[in-house]
């Protein structure tokens, strides 16, 4: 890390053997790491697999990792096409911007390589189940590449039971090759205590389609970055979140997209939701290089505020060298409409029902449109109903 | 407009022979010692004839400016600036004692001010062909004309001083006091000394404290409490001898229930060498006062690579201290190699309003980082900002804005729109917004487009058979107006015609 400091370091950075960017560095404006996170939790030693938290969100081949820990014998029948193997090797980071990577590499945990090739196409989701049980600081690493032709879901979920003070880091390498399809799920339901780190880096090759979908509905504080690199003409991609910000936590998404050639199409919608003293922080960067025209890139965020003491920061951010593009980004924070409010208590609804429906409205419209199948939709809608019943 | 290679070729080879204010004038200067060092300071504080409190003021600046670093967070490349190589005072020799009246004007500088495209009707004024009650002679039909009152005042600034204010006897019998800074220093000492810095602290950015130490000239404006500004106020600056830095400083104060107009417009002569500019405005509204602050900044923007164009670095804030004011910023940006520039408004009083209207043309290798600030501290407070970036060329165009809202500041409302239009495939087009929102109550609505001139409205026009070039120009001017629809008329017409020398060859 080349973090020029003259301090003295903290707890956090001697735990994690790594110097924290403060909001000086610009990618972490919003999110000011070194003070956020003052100390850490102890490396990981073992793994600890009891719990009952390792259950299925919807019927799927699970990957099972507890607290960081990759356990090959608890892995369920893997389809054909699918290998998986414990060989991967993690990647380092050595800027600022890179230091969820730099984190990752210096931590415990291990590092896995899923491969789905043959033009498989899974009939069921391929899940990679995170339990943290220990309150420990885990650094888990995968690298998942879909071959030409193959089409998969896969659901990357991280759980972790109250009051567990765990850091959890991840790192994942997705590479989509030719031709390939891909519905990915980052569903995060850990703890109001736990620290997640995250970075998804994304390759997209010629023809591929991408869909992203990051709930987040736990944490403390939540870093999550995708960084995603459009190298294939005739490429699709959409972000979809829904960030669900509880009294107590910091939640940042921050993504960036990259058009390196002619013919992409991205389309990146956030809704979020900040609740009690909650912070929710969203920054998205679109870059468009210069030889590609023709890129359609649209994004857009809408923050709901609910009580006084929540805030909330947006970066959306274009960088365009190309000139036959479209690109757009919108963002918006307000809070519930007074009349939309009144117009269903106007109808008899309680006050604290009619927010909780509008609420639910507004996010649920992300959840709609995601064509992930119902069992799935209607999993990620109890866990967004459970927040809420929970934070409202 | 895909197809239209040669208007991206013409574009390209655009030269900088476009610039008609890259003349130079030939009038001796009085210069300080080139580079900067406390002796310097002394000596423009000296030549000023300034009082003791404002020299120690510059030299607290300087010394506070040598710990601090040069910012370079800003989408801008450019050559580390020598400040040792600049000179920081340059005064027209002729006018040390300061005119006495028009008639002592040198006529070279009157050359200069046509050059400077300072209107007709002013220039009949300055030159006292005519009053400005009387009605002028290039009237036609002075019931409907705009022009017909004549009635702008001009501080004209000339590298590092003021060389001349028009119309102060009249607007002194309104209570409006409209003159050079280094006047007011020496003649109103004590409203210079409670609001001088007050918007703008001293150490609030690097350049900025540069200013606050070297700055030479700039206007000076107090308009009384419930006063309203009976004319537009307006200085033209002017960047002349070489290796000059120019440094100003504008101080306007709207008291309470007051109303001023203030417009400014820069130009400079083509130089090998880069040239410096290093301005701080601040703006004083209080109750209910309103001001209105208009910029066409054309300074010379450098050859094709950019050299000896103006390194525009400006720092402009607006306080809206009082409850119920507004503060306006209109610009057209077309000039400067390299610009810097923010002007904000801090929304302190409840139910204040801040607005920003910006056209930003860059073409060549010309590099523009602009945007906004508006901080929402009062209740009920509303901002508005309306964004247009046009580049070509080679250019690099960048918004980048913050909009945020204090947990105290309920209600606070804001709308920003962003839109940037592409005019070749070499340029580039940046948004780079910060919403911070604070409070449940704020409501804050941005949208960003970024996108070339459409086939359709291309198509659309030509259809009708409006040659290409023309139908360009009209896409171009709808895309402005927004923004040019706020400007002052006499502004306005002026910067509609710059667009178009800037954009020449890509839109008509």
């Amino acid at each position: 890390m080349n973090i020029q400091t003259n301090q003295q370091k903290t707890e956090a950075e001697e735990q994690l053997g790594v110097s924290l960017p403060t909001r000086r560095v610009e990618s972490f404006h919003y999110t000011d790491l070194r003070s956020l996170l003052r100390s850490a939790p102890a490396r990981l030693k073992e793994a600890d697999t009891a719990g009952d938290n390792y259950k299925r969100l919807v019927d799927a081949v699970r990957l099972p990792f507890f607290d960081g820990r990759f356990f090959a014998d608890l892995v369920d029948e893997l389809p054909k096409g699918v290998t998986v193997s414990s060989d991967a090797v993690k990647a380092g980071g050595d800027t600022a911007d890179d230091v969820l990577v730099a984190i990752n590499a210096a931590g415990e945990g291990d590092a896995v390589s899923v491969r789905i090739e043959g033009d498989s196409t899974l009939e069921k989701p391929l899940g990679l189940a995170h339990v943290a049980n220990s309150p420990v600081a885990s650094a888990c690493y995968h690298s998942v590449t879909v071959t030409s032709g193959s089409e998969a879901h896969v659901i990357d979920r991280y759980v972790s039971d109250a009051g567990i003070g765990h850091l959890s880091s991840s790192v994942t390498e997705l590479s989509l090759e030719k031709g390939a399809k891909v519905h990915w799920f980052i569903i995060q339901q850990e703890n109001s205590d736990a620290t997640r780190l995250a970075r998804m880096n994304v390759n997209l090759e010629e023809d591929t389609e991408l869909n992203i979908f990051v709930l987040n509905a736990g944490g403390r504080l939540v870093r999550q970055e995708i960084m995603v690199s459009v190298n294939g003409e005739n490429a699709n991609l959409a972000i979809k979140g829904v960030n669900l910000v509880g009294d107590g936590a910091h939640i940042d998404v921050t993504t960036s997209l990259e058009h390196n050639v002619p013919h992409t199409n991205a389309e990146e919608l956030f809704r979020n939701v900040v609740a009690g003293d909650g912070q929710g922080v969203f920054q998205g960067q679109i870059k468009v290089a210069q030889p590609a025209q023709k890129t359609d890139a649209q994004m857009a965020c809408n923050s709901l505020l609910l009580t006084d003491d929540s805030n909330f920061s947006a970066k959306p951010e274009l960088e365009i060298f190309a000139d036959d593009v479209i690109c757009a980004h919108g963002a918006t924070v307000t809070d519930i409409d007074d009349d939309q409010l009144f117009y269903l208590r106007a109808r008899g609804i309680p006050e604290k029902i009619a927010r909780t429906l509008l609420i639910k409205a507004f996010v649920g419209e992300v959840v709609e449109e995601l064509e992930a199948g119902d069992a799935l939709e209607d999993a990620f809608a109890g866990i967004i109903d459970s927040w809420l019943d929970e934070n409202i | 407009m895909p197809a239209v290679q040669e208007t991206i070729d013409t574009v390209a080879t655009l030269d900088v022979d476009k610039y008609k204010y890259g003349f130079s004038t030939d009038i001796e200067s009085d210069m300080a010692p080139k580079g900067l060092s406390e002796e310097v300071i002394r000596f423009i504080s000296a030549k000023k004839e300034e009082p003791e409190w404002m020299l120690e003021w510059r030299l607290a600046a300087y010394r506070r400016w040598l710990t601090m670093e040069e910012p370079d967070w800003a989408r801008v490349e450019y050559p580390k600036i020598d400040f040792n190589d600049i000179y920081y005072y340059a005064a027209p020799k002729n006018f040390e004692d300061g005119p006495k009246s028009l008639d002592e004007v040198d006529p070279e500088l009157l050359k200069t001010y046509e050059k400077l495209g300072i209107p007709l009707k002013e220039q009949e004024i300055l030159a006292g062909v005519r009053k400005h009650d009387e009605p002028s002679q290039l009237d036609e039909d002075p019931s409907d004309n705009v022009y017909s009152s004549g009635r702008v005042a001009v501080d004209a600034v000339f590298d590092s001083v003021s060389v001349v204010t028009t119309f102060k006897e009249e607007l002194a019998k309104a209570g409006v006091i409209f003159c050079s800074i280094s006047e007011a220093i020496r003649e109103h000492p004590e409203l210079v000394q409670k609001y001088l810095a007050s918007v703008v602290p001293v150490s609030d950015n690097y350049y900025a404290t540069l200013n606050s130490a070297v700055f030479t000239d700039g206007s000076f404006v107090y308009v009384p409490e419930g006063v309203r500004c009976p004319m537009e106020l307006s200085t033209y600056f002017r960047i002349n001898a070489e290796n000059t830095g120019q440094f100003e400083r504008t101080l306007i104060i709207a008291e309470k229930g007051s109303y001023v107009s203030y417009l400014e417009g820069c130009t400079a002569p083509q130089r090998d060498e880069n040239q410096l500019h290093a301005a701080v405005v601040e703006l004083v509204a209080m109750e209910d006062a309103e001001i209105k602050y208009s910029t066409v900044q054309n300074w010379y923007p450098g050859d094709e690579t950019g050299k000896g164009g103006v390194y525009n670095f400006v720092t402009k804030r607006g306080d809206c201290r009082g409850d119920n004011s507004k503060i306006m910023w209109t610009q057209v940006e077309t000039g400067s190699a390299i610009t810097w520039k923010y002007p904000s408004c801090i929304l302190r009083g409840d139910n204040s309003q801040g607005e920003f209207y910006s056209i930003a043309v860059s073409n060549g290798a010309q590099q523009v980082d602009s945007g906004t600030k508006m901080l929402h501290l009062g209740k009920n407070t509303k901002s508005r900002i309306i964004s247009k970036g046009i580049s070509a060329g080679r250019s690099q165009n960048t918004y980048r804005g913050r909009v945020f809202a204090h947990k105290k500041a309920t209600d606070a409302r804001n709308f920003t729109q962003c839109d940037s239009l592409l005019i070749g495939d070499k340029c580039g087009a940046h948004t780079v917004p910060y919403i911070e929102a604070r409070n449940s109550t704020a409501q804050f609505e941005h949208e960003a487009t970024t996108s070339k001139i459409s086939d359709d409205q291309l198509f659309y026009c030509m259809q009708r058979g409006i040659p290409e070039e023309e139908a360009i120009a009209l896409i171009v001017n709808g895309f402005v107006k927004e923004v040019i629809q706020e400007l002052p008329m006499e502004f306005a017409v002026e910067a509609q015609k710059l667009i178009g020398i800037s954009l020449e060859g890509s839109v008509g």
